[in-house]
C-alpha cells in the first residue's frame, strides 16, 4: 500500500485544495491538500482535536471552509447541490432519525428517496447485513448506541452513491461489526466507489486505506 | 421510627451540611439577583386579577342573551374539569413521585428506606395539584359570576380533586395500573362533552351555577377522598421502582431548561422523543414511490400511526362553534386560527426533525424546498381541511354571504399551517449574537422573541380577516401566508 500521500494517475473524484478552517482566533486546518480517486480509500489520521471532523464537514459542504477548495468531479461541492446529495453517502457523528419511524422504514425511505428499484429487497438485505433484522419494527429512540451507528451506517449503503464520507465509521461497533464494516469498505471500493475516513483503528485503517493523510502537526 | 428511616434522614441532613457548606451567596443576595422576576411576577399577577375582574364585571353587563348566560354558568365547571385534567396529565407526564438521577444511581440503589426518601415529594405533588387545580377553578368560578362564598367553596372541591388525583397517579404509579390513563381520557372526554353542549346551547340545569350547601357536601366527600388517596399513596410509595422514579425525574431538567431558554420548540422535542421511547416498536408499513412520493406516503403512515393528534384536532373544532354561540363576532376568527395552530402543530413532527437535524436533510438527494414541501402536504392539507370544517361556525359570527365565510374558513387553514411551519422551522435562540446584561445573566437578543414564533404569523395572517371577513380579506391572508410560507420553505 502506497502511504506517500501523492495522488495516484485516475481523475480524482474528489479534490481539496489548501483548505483552510478558522474559528475565530483558531485555525483548525492549515493549507489541506488531498485527492480521493474511484475505487480508492484515503483514510484521515490525527489525535482528537486535529480537525477530521471539521475537515470531512468541509468536505461535504456542511461546514464552509475560511479559504480553499472542494470539488466532487471538477465541480465546487455545495451541499444544497441536488447532485452532490445523490452522489455523496455521509454518515458524521450528527446523525438523527425522526422519532416514529421504524428502523426498516427508514432504510425504505432513503432507499425509495434515492429512486431505488425493488427497494423492498435492497432494504431487507442491508438490514440482514448489518445484523439489524431483529430491530426492523423498532423506533430508533430504543435502539442501542451501537445499533444506532450500524443503521446510520446502513443509510448509507442503502442508496445509491460514488463516495463515501464516514467519520469514526468503527465508533461503538463490537467485533463482529468491525469486521463486518472492513468486508464492507473492501467490497465498496472493488466495486469502484472513492472512501474518504476519519478513523482511530489503526487495524481498520491498515485494511482498507490506500494512503494516509496525517492531520498531526507539532504543539 | 424505623432504623432505615433514621438513616434516611441523618443522610439527609449530612447532605444539607455539605451544601451549607458550599453556599456562596446569601439569601439577601439571592433575593437582590431574584427581584426583577419576583417584581414581574407579582405585577404580571396583579394585572392577571385585575382582568380577571373586569371581565367579570363586563359580562355582568354585556352576557344577556339566554345562550350566553347558560354558557357563562358553565363556564366554572368546564375550567374545573380543565384543571383536573391539566392536573392528572402533568401527574402522568412527571410521574408523579420523581427523583434526580443522581438520586435515582446513588441512593436508590442502596437499602436505604424508598417511602422516607419520597414522601417529601408526594406531600410537594399534593400541594401542586391542589394549588393548580384551585387556581384554574377559581378563575372559572370568578369569570363565571359566582358569589364570593360559592367561589371559596368550589376553589376548594376542585384543590381537594386536585390531591385526589395526585393520590390516585401515584397510586396507579406504584402498581403499574392503567386506569389512571382511563382517567385522563374520560376527564378529557367530559371537558369535551361540556364544551359540546355549551356549543349547541344545551347545558343541562345541573352545569349551571352550584349552591354553597351542595359544595360543602362535595367538598367533605373529596376532601375524605383525597385523604383516602394520599393514604393509600404514601404506603404504596415503597413499590415505585426505580424506573418510573428516575424517568421524571430525567425529563424535568430537559423540560427546565427548555423553559429557561425559552425554547417551546425544544420542549416539545424532548416530550415527543420520550412518547416514541415509551413506544418501542410499530406495525411496520413499507414505503411507495419514489422521490418525494415517498416522502409524502411516510407523511400518510406518519398521520395513521399518531391517530391520537388528529383525534385532538378533530375535538378542538368545538371551540370556534363554541366562539360562535358565545357571540363573539369577528374575534371568533382568532379563536379559529389559535385553536387551530395549538391543536394541530403535533402533525408536523417530520418537518420539525428535518430543520433540527441537517444530517437528515442531507440523506434525501432533493433539494431542501422539495423536502420540506413533500413533508408538509399531507399535515398542511389537514390543518386546510380543518379550517373549511369551522365554515358554518365563521359564517353564524360574521354573516355575509357563504362564499365569502367558506374562503375565510379556508384562508384560516392556511394560516393555521403557516403558523405551525413557522413554529416548527424556528431555530433555537442565537448565543453567538451579541449578548443583553440582565439579572438573569446574559441573554441573546433573538430569545425573547423566540416565544412569539408562530404566534406572530398567525397574527399577520388573522388581521386582514378580522378587518374584513371576505373573499377579498381572504385573499390577502392567502397571499401573505403564500409569501411566508414560500420563505419558510425555501430557506437554506
Amino acid at each position: 500500500m502506497s502511504r506517500s500521500g501523492r495522488p495516484s494517475r485516475t481523475p480524482p473524484l474528489l479534490r481539496v485544495r489548501a483548505l483552510t478552517k478558522r474559528f475565530g482566533d483558531v485555525e483548525v486546518l492549515s493549507g489541506v491538500d488531498l485527492t480521493v480517486t474511484a475505487g480508492k480509500a484515503l483514510a484521515l489520521r490525527g489525535r482528537n482535536g486535529a480537525g477530521k471532523s471539521t475537515l470531512l464537514r468541509c468536505v461535504t459542504g456542511v461546514d464552509a471552509p475560511t479559504s480553499g477548495s472542494v470539488e466532487l468531479d471538477g465541480e465546487p461541492v455545495d451541499e444544497r447541490s441536488v447532485s452532490v446529495r445523490r452522489d455523496l453517502a455521509i454518515v458524521l457523528d450528527d446523525m438523527d432519525f425522526f422519532p416514529d419511524l421504524s428502523v426498516i422504514e427508514h432504510l425504505d425511505l432513503f432507499a425509495r428517496a434515492h429512486g431505488v428499484e425493488d427497494a423492498d429487497r435492497v432494504v431487507d438485505e442491508v438490514l440482514e447485513e448489518v445484523r439489524l433484522t431483529p430491530q426492523a419494527a423498532q423506533l430508533p429512540g430504543t435502539l442501542s448506541s451501537g445499533q444506532r451507528r450500524r443503521l446510520a451506517l446502513a443509510s448509507a449503503f442503502v442508496r445509491p452513491r460514488r463516495l463515501l464520507v464516514l467519520d469514526e465509521p468503527e465508533a461503538r461497533l463490537d467485533q463482529a461489526g468491525l469486521v463486518w464494516l472492513t468486508e464492507r469498505l473492501l467490497r465498496e471500493k472493488a466495486a469502484g466507489l472513492g472512501i474518504l475516513l476519519a478513523s482511530h483503528d489503526p487495524d481498520l485503517v491498515a485494511a482498507v486505506a490506500d494512503r494516509v493523510h496525517d492531520l498531526d502537526r507539532p504543539e | 421510627m424505623s432504623t432505615a428511616g433514621r438513616d434516611v434522614r441523618e443522610l439527609r441532613g449530612q447532605i444539607r451540611h455539605w451544601r451549607r457548606g458550599r453556599v456562596d451567596t446569601s439569601l439577601v443576595e439571592a433575593f437582590t439577583d431574584a427581584y426583577v422576576v419576583i417584581f414581574s411576577a407579582i405585577v404580571l399577577g396583579a394585572m392577571a386579577v385585575s382582568v380577571i375582574v373586569n371581565l367579570r364585571v363586563g359580562a355582568t353587563g354585556s352576557c344577556t342573551a339566554l345562550s350566553c348566560l347558560d354558557a357563562r354558568d358553565a363556564l366554572g365547571w368546564l375550567f374545573g374539569l380543565g384543571a383536573a385534567a391539566l392536573v392528572l396529565a402533568v401527574a402522568r407526564l412527571l410521574g408523579p413521585m420523581l427523583v434526580s438521577p443522581a438520586v435515582g444511581t446513588w441512593l436508590l440503589t442502596t437499602p436505604l428506606d424508598r417511602t422516607t426518601l419520597v414522601r417529601g415529594r408526594l406531600a410537594l405533588s399534593a400541594v401542586a395539584g391542589a394549588v393548580a387545580a384551585a387556581t384554574v377553578a377559581a378563575v372559572g368560578a370568578t369569570l363565571s359570576g359566582y358569589p364570593a362564598p360559592v367561589v371559596g367553596w368550589f376553589t376548594g372541591v376542585f384543590a381537594a380533586g386536585g390531591v385526589l388525583l395526585v393520590g390516585v397517579a401515584t397510586v396507579a404509579q406504584a402498581r403499574r395500573h392503567p386506569a389512571v390513563r382511563v382517567l385522563s381520557w374520560l376527564l378529557g372526554g367530559a371537558l369535551w362533552v361540556g364544551l359540546v353542549l355549551v356549543a349547541v346551547d344545551a347545558v343541562p340545569s345541573t352545569l349551571r351555577a352550584p349552591t354553597a350547601p351542595r359544595l360543602v357536601l362535595a367538598l367533605v366527600v373529596v376532601g375524605s377522598l383525597a385523604v383516602l388517596a394520599l393514604v393509600a399513596a404514601y404506603r404504596d410509595l415503597r413499590l415505585i421502582g426505580r424506573d418510573r422514579l428516575v424517568s421524571g425525574g430525567a425529563l424535568l431538567p430537559g423540560l427546565s431548561g427548555a423553559l429557561a431558554s425559552l425554547d417551546l420548540t425544544l420542549l416539545y422535542d424532548i416530550l415527543v422523543s420520550r412518547h416514541w421511547r415509551a413506544r418501542s416498536s410499530v406495525r411496520v408499513v413499507r414505503g411507495r414511490g419514489t422521490g418525494t412520493s415517498a416522502l409524502v406516503w411516510r407523511e400518510v403512515v406518519r398521520l395513521r400511526r399518531s391517530p391520537q393528534v388528529l383525534v385532538a384536532l378533530a375535538g378542538s373544532l368545538v371551540l370556534p362553534y363554541l366562539a360562535a354561540t358565545l357571540g363573539l363576532g369577528h374575534a371568533m376568527l382568532l379563536v379559529v386560527t389559535l385553536t387551530g395552530f395549538v391543536a394541530g402543530v403535533g402533525l408536523l413532527t417530520s418537518l420539525r426533525v428535518l430543520s433540527r437535524t441537517a444530517s437528515l436533510l442531507r440523506c434525501f438527494p432533493l433539494p431542501a424546498s422539495a423536502v420540506r414541501w413533500a413533508c408538509l402536504g399531507v399535515p398542511g392539507g389537514v390543518l386546510v381541511l380543518w379550517g373549511a370544517a369551522a365554515t358554518p361556525a365563521v359564517h353564524d359570527a360574521v354573516g355575509g354571504a357563504w362564499a365569502d365565510s367558506v374562503a375565510t374558513a379556508l384562508a384560516c387553514g392556511l394560516v393555521v399551517a403557516t403558523s405551525a411551519v413557522r413554529w416548527m422551522t424556528s431555530r433555537p435562540p442565537d448565543y453567538r449574537l451579541p449578548l443583553i446584561t440582565s439579572p438573569m445573566g446574559a441573554v441573546p437578543t433573538s430569545l425573547y422573541f423566540s416565544v412569539l414564533r408562530g404566534f406572530d404569523v398567525l397574527l399577520l395572517g388573522t388581521v386582514p380577516l378580522l378587518v374584513a371577513p371576505t373573499t377579498n380579506g381572504a385573499a390577502v391572508s392567502a397571499a401573505l401566508m403564500a409569501a411566508v410560507l414560500s420563505f419558510l420553505v425555501s430557506r437554506p
